[in-house]
């Protein structure tokens, strides 16, 4: 029964299958989320470009349907995985990944990043970041809040959405922003910012939708998302609000599978992703700031954003050890 | 009963299939609980009864509502003759299958802060009628847009079906239209009532992102959530099982008694044409059942047509990758639709040969399969089994979304073709006897003609349901295959709305095509056989 299955799946997945490849060019196997292997997404520029400098090998991107997602499916698969490496994870699941024991170290030199804070990681190399903030459109906004008490303040019409920290990592961002910002006042800033929650959606794109369509005055999302709107659209309506407090820093992050076969290969293209000419790729099709220095390489919709005064941080044991506590303390908040 | 052609080797291969199903499901919980072990089982964290508590009143209100607009449209459209009729017909039957989000945001675009009723209304008189779209007001609304067009639809082919001859007698007794419905429509309807309610009820149980969307967050929730969290957030396979579990249980009492309850015999024939009016006073609410529904139901899917296609249609058919996307949704549709029409012929035919209590019970309940198991755990076990049998998830993705599809169609192909089929058991049971026709002729003589709108109705449901599903293959991990529903997800998560509505618009579109145009054209072709 199971040969047959076998033999019917593999008569019917002619119909649907990419051409197979010869067996002889090192195949590089990544696991992504999906909107990073889309084909707007950095995944077919980096495709490329790396394949056009590795001597004959060849990415293949394995999209899952977020990054968590494709940590999980590593999880699942143990040793056996076909995964060389994983890109796009973000620091806050960092240190849950590295607890995995499945991540080898990179042993590159990245003292020439330009991250908010240096950067010290010996398992993961970032490739972009940037600041969790919330977005406002000033056709409707005229004055926005400078912080989360200025936030708590306004007229309770004034309506913000954000996103569940059980299954968007913009939501379990907020959470650790209010806990690096305010500590064990977080709970009392969650029942403040109460009244203010239109919704809480299960993914950004929800929530960033109800904020376009009106429906909300301000939505949880990065400070480089009115990137988008002026490269892409000429928009330059939608603003990030700056908050006093300091902002928490999403910082993407890829690495090496100790699985993997092709140890060298997967770490030429951490090199090569985390290099001028990788880098390059990002910002327009990722929309975040790169993790060096492109200069004039920089699309300029990003020079007219503003940078947070402060970058708030929290370490990786503090996130592993509370961050479960954290997010039922919001919970238990906003229930 | 006596009258029922004894038709043993269709009960053997409906049992035979019920089994399957459930060994599917058995399997697949397994295979999680076989990963899990070594996990840690921490203490579940969540407030089940809670949860039971606050989902069964949503879910109670939604099935109340939803099957008593439904019904009160389906006499509407029963009874109203229009042009564009068809057009309504389809655009109501594509709101089930259109992806809950879309609806969600349609809703929006028409009731919400800044939807085409407050610009209306502020811009007429100067106030706002504030936001009735969101809490457990904007998850009801939503849910009945979605469930109550379901319902409606199906109601309607059962109205739509009652014979001519039944019209004739109760056109010349003279009924009333209250008679009329009480006497000839509602026994034709009793019938299709509680699988209805059963799956009404189970969707609004376990929808998940419109109820977080809507319901403004974590207080109104479901337990599809907590399972998610589970699996994602603590990546605690045990708990997720368990929780898992819990849902089956509840959703297997709710199926129970809904197949508990016994099945009426509903009428065949050809439909009527329309020759009886109702009288004035009748025939005005209707039109006003009917306007309100468009009002309520329409205006949020024209609103998706509308913006989708205001909005760069132009650059989203320009791009190969739409195209590639457009042809694999096709495909992997009409997989579906025909696999669903196999599955639920052959359950219906076995529960319809049977008279036996118990055993059709059993053989209702695996076509729940799918409303039961939380589609994260069925993505989670079937990512396991496939990588078992030594398959590479992406090559099995495709054939993983056409089963899950067709096991998610497969109860509302039960709805559409179980009760007409018994119905046929029934009252022309002893003519097939008594002719000694074979489980065969019987199909293709009597079965298949009579149930050509009805094939096509199901058709046109499993088809449109795999145009909008996807939700199974989130860790197949699939780079080259990609549906319009993925391909729209992606380019929401990317900024690019506007791509997002188009595609939303042209999944409707062939939602809407599919509904007006299979259920003719399988009748066409049933007929034709003769």
């Amino acid at each position: 029964m199971v040969k047959f299955t076998r033999l019917a799946l593999a008569v019917l997945t002619g119909l649907f299958a990419a051409p197979t490849l010869a067996e002889e060019v090192p195949i590089l196997k990544i696991y992504t989320y999906d909107s990073f292997a889309a084909e707007w997404g950095p995944g077919p520029g980096l495709k490329a470009g790396f394949e056009a400098i590795c001597g004959g090998c060849i990415v293949e991107w394995v999209a899952t349907d977020s990054s968590i997602g494709a940590l999980r499916r590593v999880q699942l698969e143990g040793e056996t995985t076909e995964a060389d490496l994983i890109v796009g994870l973000d620091t806050a699941i960092a240190g849950e990944a590295r607890a995995t024991g499945l991540f080898a170290d990179h042993s590159l030199d990245l003292a020439a990043l330009t991250l908010p804070e240096p950067w010290t990681d010996a398992q993961f190399v970032p490739f972009d970041y940037a600041h969790f903030a919330f977005v406002y459109d000033t056709d409707s906004v005229t004055t926005p809040p400078k912080s989360f008490e200025e936030l708590i303040a306004l007229p309770d019409d004034f309506k913000i959405v954000v996103q569940d920290p059980r299954s968007a990592t913009p939501g379990l961002g907020l959470v650790l922003w209010i806990r690096a910002a305010y500590g064990d006042r977080a709970p009392e800033i969650w029942a403040g910012l109460k009244p203010h929650i239109l919704t809480v959606t299960r993914e950004w794109s929800e929530s960033y939708n109800l904020f376009l369509e009106g429906e909300a005055d301000m939505a949880l999302s990065y400070s480089t998302s009115p990137a988008y709107h002026i490269s892409a659209e000429g928009d330059d309506t939608i603003h990030a609000a700056m908050f006093d407090e300091g902002h928490l820093a999403q910082t993407e992050v890829a690495g090496i599978l100790k699985s993997s076969d092709k140890q060298e290969l997967a770490r030429e293209f951490l090199a090569y992703l985390a290099s001028a000419e990788g880098q390059k790729v990002i910002p327009t099709t990722n929309w975040m700031f790169p993790v060096i220095d492109l200069g004039a390489d920089l699309d300029p919709a990003f020079a007219t954003l503003p940078q947070p005064a402060r970058t708030l941080t929290l370490t990786d044991a503090e996130i592993e050890a509370n961050s479960q506590a954290w997010i039922d303390e919001m919970l238990a908040a906003v229930q | 009963m006596l009258t029922l052609p004894h038709r043993p080797l269709r009960i053997a291969a409906a049992i035979t299939l019920a089994a399957a199903i459930a060994a599917l499901i058995a399997l697949v919980l397994w295979a999680i609980l076989a990963a899990a072990t070594g996990s840690g089982s921490s203490a579940s964290r969540i407030d089940i009864p809670h949860l039971l508590r606050m989902t069964s009143i949503q879910a109670g209100l939604t099935t109340v509502l939803s099957l008593a607009v439904g019904t009160a449209l389906a006499w509407s459209l029963n009874r109203l003759r229009f042009p564009g009729r068809d057009l309504v017909v389809g655009l109501f039957a594509s709101a089930i299958v259109t992806p809950g989000m879309v609806v969600a945001f349609g809703l929006l675009s028409i009731w919400g802060r800044n939807g085409w009723i407050n610009q209306l209304s502020e811009a007429l008189f100067g106030v706002s009628i504030g936001n009735p779209a969101f809490g457990l007001s904007g998850i009801l609304f939503a849910h009945v847009i979605l469930d109550g067009a379901f319902a409606a639809r199906i109601l309607l082919a059962r109205l739509d079906a009652i014979p001519a001859a039944r019209l004739k007698t109760g056109q010349s007794l003279g009924l009333t239209a209250w008679q009329r419905f009480a006497i000839i429509d509602w026994p034709t309807l009793r019938g299709t009532m509680p699988g209805l309610a059963a799956i009404i009820f189970l969707l609004a149980f376990t929808s998940f992102p419109i109820v977080l969307l809507l319901g403004g967050g974590p207080a109104n929730q479901t337990l599809e959530v907590a399972i998610y969290a589970a699996v994602r957030q603590d990546f605690d396979l045990a708990g997720a099982v368990r929780l898992a579990a819990t849902q089956i249980a509840v959703c297997s009492a709710v199926i129970l008694a809904a197949s508990a309850m016994g099945p009426i015999p509903t009428s065949l024939g050809t439909s009527a044409a329309p020759r009886w009016r109702d009288a004035a006073p009748a025939r005005l609410l209707q039109a006003l059942v009917l306007a309100l529904c468009i009002l309520g139901f329409a205006l949020p899917l024209l609103s998706v047509l509308f913006d989708g296609l205001a909005s760069g249609l132009g650059s989203l058919l320009a791009r190969p990758a739409f195209w590639w996307a457009a042809a694999s949704s096709l495909l992997i549709g009409a997989a579906s639709a025909i696999l669903t029409l196999v599955l639920a012929m052959l359950l219906a035919m076995g529960r319809g040969a049977t008279a036996d209590g118990p055993l059709r019970t059993l053989l209702g309940m695996p076509a729940y399969a799918y409303l039961a198991v939380p589609a994260i755990v069925l993505s989670l076990g079937f990512f396991l089994l496939v990588r078992q049998l030594g398959i590479a998830p992406a090559t099995a993705a495709p054939f993983v979304v056409i089963l899950a599809n067709s096991l998610l169609a497969l109860p509302f192909a039960m709805a559409t073709l179980g009760p007409p089929l018994e119905a046929i058991a029934r009252s022309r049971g002893k003519l097939i006897r008594s002719l000694g026709l074979s489980g065969w002729r019987q199909f293709a003589a009597v079965e298949c003609p009579l149930l050509g709108r009805d094939i096509g109705v199901m058709l046109a449901l499993a088809f449109c349901f795999s145009l909008g599903d996807l939700g199974v293959i989130a860790l197949f991990g699939t780079q080259d295959f990609q549906t319009l529903p993925l391909m729209m997800f992606r380019a929401l998560g990317s900024y690019r709305s506007n791509d997002a509505s188009a595609i939303a618009a042209i999944l409707l579109i062939g939602t809407i095509i599919a509904f007006v145009g299979l259920p003719r054209l399988v009748e066409r072709i049933a007929n034709a056989a003769r």
